[in-house]
C-alpha cells in the first residue's frame, strides 16, 4: 500500500501529465468511421492491453484500469442520458443482447423486452449530479474488462413529478485492435423516494 | 332471461320511460356541443347535423349523431318491446351501407368487444395464465387474439357479462411467486382483427373517435367517484327534475381528475346505453342489461375511466394516441434473483453492518478481497451554499462529475483491503437501520454477485449526532469461503434526507428486505425502528 502511494505521489504524476490529453477533449463518436453510430461508447484500446490484462497486481496496470474506467464512464454517461432523453429508440443499442435492467424493482431482460420497456416509459429529462466509477476486479468478471458506473441526479418523466434517482451500470468492454466498445451488461435504476411515488 | 313477449311490468315501463326522458333532455341540452362520431353507435331519428366542427375531422358520408338513448322519442307510450322493434327498424334504414360489413354480428352491427389485460402478464405462459383465469372465472370464456403487449398480456372477449365476470377474477388469482394477478377490462372499440374487414377510411374515423375519448392524464378515476350512473337509474324523480345539474356535478367530478375530458368523454359514459340498444338485436347482452339496474352498473364499470381499482392504474385502450399509453411501471420493493441468493445477501448485510456499526471496523478486513476497491461519493448540488450535514464526507467524495484532477481521482479510489478498512475506520460512527434496507440484486453469474442497498443510517457521535442520512451502497462480490461473500468492489453514495422527504418515507412501514428475517436488535437499534 505504501508502494502504491509513492507511485501515485511521485513518479506517476508525470505519467498523468503525459496522459492528460485523455481528459482534455471529449472523446465523442462524431468523427467516427462509417460503421460507428452516435449511440456507441468508444474509447481507444489500451496499449498492450491483451498482454497485461491478467496482471491486475502491478500498480501501473491498476492505474491504467482506473483511467480507462473513468474515461469510459464519463463518455458513457453523456451518451446514455442524452440518448435516453432525445433519441429514446436508439437506447437499446447501448445494451448487450442479454442485458438486464432492474427498474424500481421491475425486472426487464433481453433486448426485446428492453425495447418494449423503453418504449412504454414516458419521455424523460435527466440531470446527473453525481458520477463515480470503479474497474471491476477480474476475479468477478473472469477477465472480461468491466467497469462499475454509479450515477445519481434528478429525472422528470412526462406526466410525473420530478424524482431523485440512483442508477448503477456494469459496462463491459468489447475490444478490437483500434478501439474498445462499451456496452451495458446490467442496469439498476431506483427512485430515491420510490415508496412515496 | 328474456322478457316475455309483449309484456313488461308496469314498473319497468315507467323506469324505462323516465330514464329515457332524462337522457332525452340531456341529449337536447348538450346537442350544441361538438360530439365526435363513433361509428359503432347507431343512428337515431334525430338526425341533427352538428356541422363539421363536431366531427373533429372525422368525415362520414351521412353524419351520424351519437344519441345515448335513441329510442327515447318512442318510449313515451307502449311497451319496451314495441320500442325495440321500432328502433330496430329505424336503425336499419339509416345505417350507411358500409356498416353492414362491420363486426361479427349477423345483422352487421359490431359485437361488444372487450379487451382483457393482465398487467405484467409477459411473465406468464399463455396456457397457464388462461387456465388459471378460467378456473376462477364463473363463466366459460373464449379468449380471442391472445398476445403480449409491452409488459402485459391481453386478449379479447366478445361479451360484456363475460368481461364483467373476468373483471371479478382480478385479485383472486396468484402466480407462482404468490403475487396477486390483476385483470383489467376495457371496451375494445373495434379490435384490429375486425378492422381488416373495414375500409381503411373507417378505421381512421374510429381512431379519431377513440383518440378523443382517451384522456392524456395519468390520473385514474376512483371507482367510487362514479356516482352518477347508479343514481340515474335508481333515483329517477330527482334526475328527471334536474338532470342537467346532476350531469354537471358528475362532470365536475370527472374534470377534476381528467382535465382533458371533453364531450367525447361524456359520450363515453353513455356507451353502456349503446349496449342497451344492442338489446334490440336480441344479443345475449341486452336482456341482462335491461333487466336489473345492477347490470347497468356492472357494465358501466367496464369503461376506461371507471376501470381503475382505487389506487391503481389501468392499462390503456390500444387505439389511444401515441403518448397516452406511456406510463411509469409501479415501483416495487427489493428485488432478488432467487431465494437462496436472497438469504445469502441478507445474511451478509446483517453481519457487515453489525461490524460496521460496532465501533471497530477492522473486523471488516475479512469481508474484502485483497485487491478490492472502495470509493465514496456525495451528490453535487449547485444550489448547496450552506454546509450540509454530510459535509464531513466531502473530503473523501469521489464525484468524477466535478472532480477532474486525475491525481485526485486516483487517490480517492481506495485499493486493497488494508487501505479500504483504514478509510472506513475514519468515517463517522453510524447506526444503520436494517429495517429501512431496500436491496436490488441486479446481476449475477457463477463468479459474481452485484447488489445495491438503499437505506438510512444515523450518526451516533460528533456534532451531527442523531442526524439521519440516506445511502446507496453497491457491492460486487465473489463467492468466498464457507458460503460467504468476498467484496471486490464497494461504492458508497451518501445523501442528505432533509429536502427529499426520504427520511419519513423510509421510516414508515414499507416492505423492506429484512421484514421477515429481522434478528433481535440491540436497544440502540430498536430506537431507530419505526414505532
Amino acid at each position: 500500500m505504501r508502494k502504491y502511494r509513492s507511485h501515485w505521489s511521485q513518479g506517476d504524476r508525470e505519467g498523468y501529465q503525459r496522459r492528460s490529453n485523455y481528459y482534455e477533449g471529449p472523446h465523442t463518436s462524431h468523427s467516427s468511421p462509417a460503421d460507428r453510430t452516435r449511440e456507441e461508447v468508444v474509447t481507444p484500446t489500451l496499449p498492450g492491453h491483451a498482454a497485461t490484462r491478467s496482471q491486475m497486481a502491478t500498480s501501473l496496470d491498476f492505474k491504467t484500469y482506473v483511467d480507462q474506467a473513468c474515461r469510459a464512464a464519463e463518455e458513457f454517461v453523456n451518451i446514455y442520458y442524452e440518448t435516453m432523453d432525445k433519441r429514446r429508440r436508439a437506447l437499446t443499442r447501448l445494451y448487450l443482447d442479454k442485458a438486464t435492467l432492474i427498474w424500481n424493482g421491475n425486472a426487464v431482460s433481453g433486448l426485446d423486452a428492453l425495447n418494449n420497456f423503453f418504449d412504454t416509459l414516458p419521455s424523460s429529462e435527466f440531470q446527473v449530479n453525481m458520477l463515480d466509477c470503479q474497474p471491476v476486479h477480474e476475479q468477478a468478471t473472469q477477465s472480461q474488462t468491466t467497469v462499475l458506473v454509479v450515477t445519481s441526479g434528478t429525472v422528470k418523466f412526462d406526466g410525473n413529478k420530478q424524482h431523485f434517482f440512483n442508477q448503477n451500470f456494469l459496462l463491459t468492454a468489447q475490444s478490437t485492435p483500434n478501439n474498445t466498445v462499451w456496452k451495458i451488461a446490467s442496469d439498476c435504476f431506483r427512485f430515491q423516494d420510490w415508496s412515496s411515488s | 332471461m328474456s322478457l316475455p313477449s309483449g309484456h313488461t311490468t308496469g314498473h319497468t315501463d315507467q323506469v324505462v320511460q323516465r330514464r329515457a326522458r332524462c337522457w332525452d333532455i340531456y341529449q337536447r341540452r348538450f346537442s350544441s356541443r361538438s360530439e365526435p362520431v363513433n361509428p359503432g353507435m347507431h343512428s337515431s331519428s334525430h338526425q341533427q347535423q352538428d356541422g363539421d366542427a363536431a366531427m373533429h375531422g372525422a368525415h362520414m358520408d351521412s353524419p351520424v349523431r351519437y344519441t345515448p338513448y335513441a329510442i327515447s322519442p318512442y318510449n313515451r307510450k307502449g311497451s319496451f318491446r314495441k320500442q325495440d322493434q321500432t328502433h330496430v327498424n329505424m336503425e336499419r334504414e339509416q345505417k350507411p351501407p358500409e356498416r353492414r360489413m362491420e363486426g361479427n354480428m349477423p345483422d352487421g352491427t359490431l359485437g361488444s368487444w372487450f379487451k382483457i389485460t393482465v398487467p405484467f402478464g409477459i411473465k406468464y405462459n399463455e396456457k397457464w395464465l388462461l387456465n388459471l383465469i378460467q378456473n376462477e372465472c364463473s363463466v366459460p370464456f373464449v379468449p380471442v387474439e391472445f398476445h403480449y403487449e409491452n409488459m402485459h398480456a391481453s386478449f379479447f372477449v366478445e361479451n360484456a357479462s363475460i368481461a364483467y365476470a373476468l373483471k371479478n377474477v382480478s385479485g383472486k388469482i396468484w402466480d407462482e411467486d404468490n403475487e396477486k394477478i390483476s385483470i383489467f377490462v376495457n371496451p375494445a372499440g373495434i379490435p384490429h382483427f375486425v378492422h381488416r374487414e373495414l375500409k381503411s377510411e373507417k378505421v381512421e374515423q374510429i381512431k379519431l373517435a377513440m383518440n378523443q375519448q382517451c384522456d392524456v392524464s395519468q390520473e385514474a378515476l376512483d371507482i367510487q367517484r362514479l356516482p352518477f350512473y347508479p343514481d340515474m337509474v335508481n333515483r329517477d324523480t330527482k334526475m328527471a327534475s334536474n338532470p342537467r345539474k346532476c350531469m354537471a356535478a358528475s362532470l365536475d367530478v370527472h374534470e377534476e381528475n381528467i382535465p382533458t375530458v371533453t364531450s367525447a368523454g361524456e359520450m363515453d359514459k353513455w356507451k353502456g346505453i349503446e349496449l342497451g340498444e344492442k338489446c334490440a338485436d336480441r344479443s345475449p347482452v341486452c336482456t341482462t342489461f335491461l333487466d336489473t339496474s345492477s347490470n347497468i352498473n356492472s357494465i358501466l364499470e367496464l369503461f376506461p375511466k371507471v376501470l381503475c381499482l382505487d389506487g391503481q392504474q389501468s392499462p390503456r385502450a390500444t387505439l389511444c394516441g401515441t403518448e397516452a399509453h406511456k406510463r411509469l411501471p409501479t415501483c416495487k420493493g427489493s428485488f432478488f434473483g432467487s431465494e437462496m441468493l436472497k438469504n445469502l445477501v441478507l445474511q451478509f448485510l446483517q453481519q457487515y453492518y453489525l461490524i460496521y456499526d460496532s465501533g471497530d471496523r477492522q473486523g471488516l478486513l475479512s469481508a474484502y478481497h485483497d485487491e478490492a476497491c472502495f470509493s465514496l461519493s456525495i451528490p453535487f448540488n449547485p444550489e448547496d451554499s450552506a454546509p450540509s450535514r454530510f459535509c464531513k464526507f466531502f473530503k473523501d467524495s469521489r464525484n468524477i462529475k466535478i472532480l477532474k484532477d486525475p491525481y485526485l481521482r486516483g487517490e480517492l479510489l481506495k485499493h486493497t483491503k488494508l487501505d479500504i478498512v483504514d478509510s472506513l475506520s475514519v468515517l463517522p460512527k453510524t447506526q444503520h437501520d436494517l429495517s429501512s434496507f431496500l436491496v436490488d440484486m441486479w446481476y449475477q453469474t457463477e463468479w459474481m454477485l452485484c447488489f445495491s442497498v438503499n437505506g438510512v443510517f444515523k450518526e451516533v457521535e460528533g456534532q451531527s449526532q442523531g442526524s439521519v442520512l440516506a445511502f446507496t451502497r453497491t457491492f460486487i462480490a465473489t463467492p468466498g469461503s464457507s458460503s460467504s461473500l468476498c467484496i471486490v468492489n464497494d461504492e458508497l453514495f451518501v445523501r442528505d434526507t432533509s429536502h427529499q422527504g426520504t427520511q419519513s418515507a423510509l421510516f414508515t412501514l414499507v416492505p423492506t428486505a429484512f421484514s421477515s428475517s429481522v434478528p433481535a436488535f440491540s436497544q440502540e437499534q430498536q430506537k431507530m425502528l419505526p414505532s
